[in-house]
């Protein structure tokens, strides 16, 4: 019984003396938010494929309308709501149904494949406004066209703001 | 002996190059650039746009079938070129086709896919669900 108590007493000692009262908050918030950095606790919409290609370099000012990206984009800028040009402001949803084209990248002089997926789910945006139509065809050409509400793959149709994630590198049909 | 290998293996590259091989970066891009839009990255579909994924293949088990793929109106009156048309078909088949695509798929070639898009279908919906009933789908 002896032995016992002394050796609780001891290893009770060794443990207050070795750890702070606070290094329970510190192991537990940091479980909390290092778990967070490995599982996403927020639902944040992120286009899918994107990161199959190596990002390329960029200039310029992503909440501007003339950055390389928007050439053809029409809409509200995510990157002013909130978000950015290619995840969509916490609580709205991305829009999988999108329209998509190309841009050249100033800095490398290549295009680059440009899918502008709107961001659904909550009211307009209303901050950046763009209208850039490079390679925008009349409505009757919907697939080519960006005075669509491209809010058709998501579960609500309201329009809040436009993403420009870059999905690939265009053929060159030089080639 | 050796001269018939060499006629065996000259009549399989003349009948590549008549169906047309299919060039995997351009074909990936024009499906991007085309497609995608609405079929999404991998075929999934969504609500109203049909799903490719594992279920294009199907659609060439019967003629009719092989004529709807090039006369949809997103094929058919898509800005590509018949030879360009008929290769993103190909890789659509050959990439998300999976098991619903037969073993012996005899690619599309330009002129065939030329003529189909001519005729591009108007009351598309129908002529899905006419197609399924006869593939055995249902309604789906």
């Amino acid at each position: 019984m002896n032995f016992l108590d002394r050796f609780f007493e001891k290893s009770a000692r060794n443990l207050a003396r070795s750890t702070s009262r606070r290094s329970l908050l510190r192991g537990l918030g940091g479980m909390l938010v290092g778990s967070a950095a490995t599982f996403p606790l927020l639902p944040v919409a992120r286009a899918a494929d994107n990161g199959k290609i190596k990002p390329p370099q960029e200039k310029g000012d992503p909440t501007a309308c003339d950055y390389w990206r928007y050439c053809a984009i029409d809409g509200y800028l995510c990157s002013c709501c909130g978000g950015s040009y290619d995840a969509c402001p916490p609580g709205a949803e991305m829009s999988s149904v999108t329209w998509i084209g190309t841009c050249r990248n100033p800095v490398d002089g290549r295009n680059y494949v440009i899918s502008y997926n709107d961001c659904c789910g909550k009211s307009s945006c209303g901050a950046c406004l763009c209208n850039n139509d490079n390679g925008d065809r009349p409505l009757y050409r919907s697939d080519k066209a960006n005075d669509l509400n491209w809010c058709l793959g998501t579960n609500s149709l309201v329009y809040h703001c436009s993403t420009a994630v870059l999905i690939g590198v265009a053929f060159d049909q030089g080639k | 002996m050796r001269s018939l290998v060499v006629v065996a293996a000259l009549l399989l590259y003349v009948g590549s190059v008549a169906a047309g091989p299919v060039n995997e970066a351009r074909a990936h891009s024009n499906y991007q650039l085309y497609c995608q839009g609405c079929h999404t990255p991998d075929g999934t579909g969504y609500k109203s746009v049909p799903r490719l994924k594992g279920r294009v293949g199907n659609y060439l088990r019967i003629p009719a079938g092989r004529a709807y793929l090039a006369r949809v109106p997103g094929a058919a009156t898509s800005i590509l070129s018949n030879k360009d048309l008929a290769e993103v078909l190909n890789w659509i088949i050959l990439t998300f086709g999976g098991d619903s695509t037969p073993r012996h798929f005899k690619h599309y070639t330009a002129q065939e896919v030329g003529k189909l898009r001519a005729r591009p279908l108007v009351r598309v919906r129908e002529i899905r669900e006419q197609l399924h009933r006869e593939l055995g789908y249902g309604e789906k």
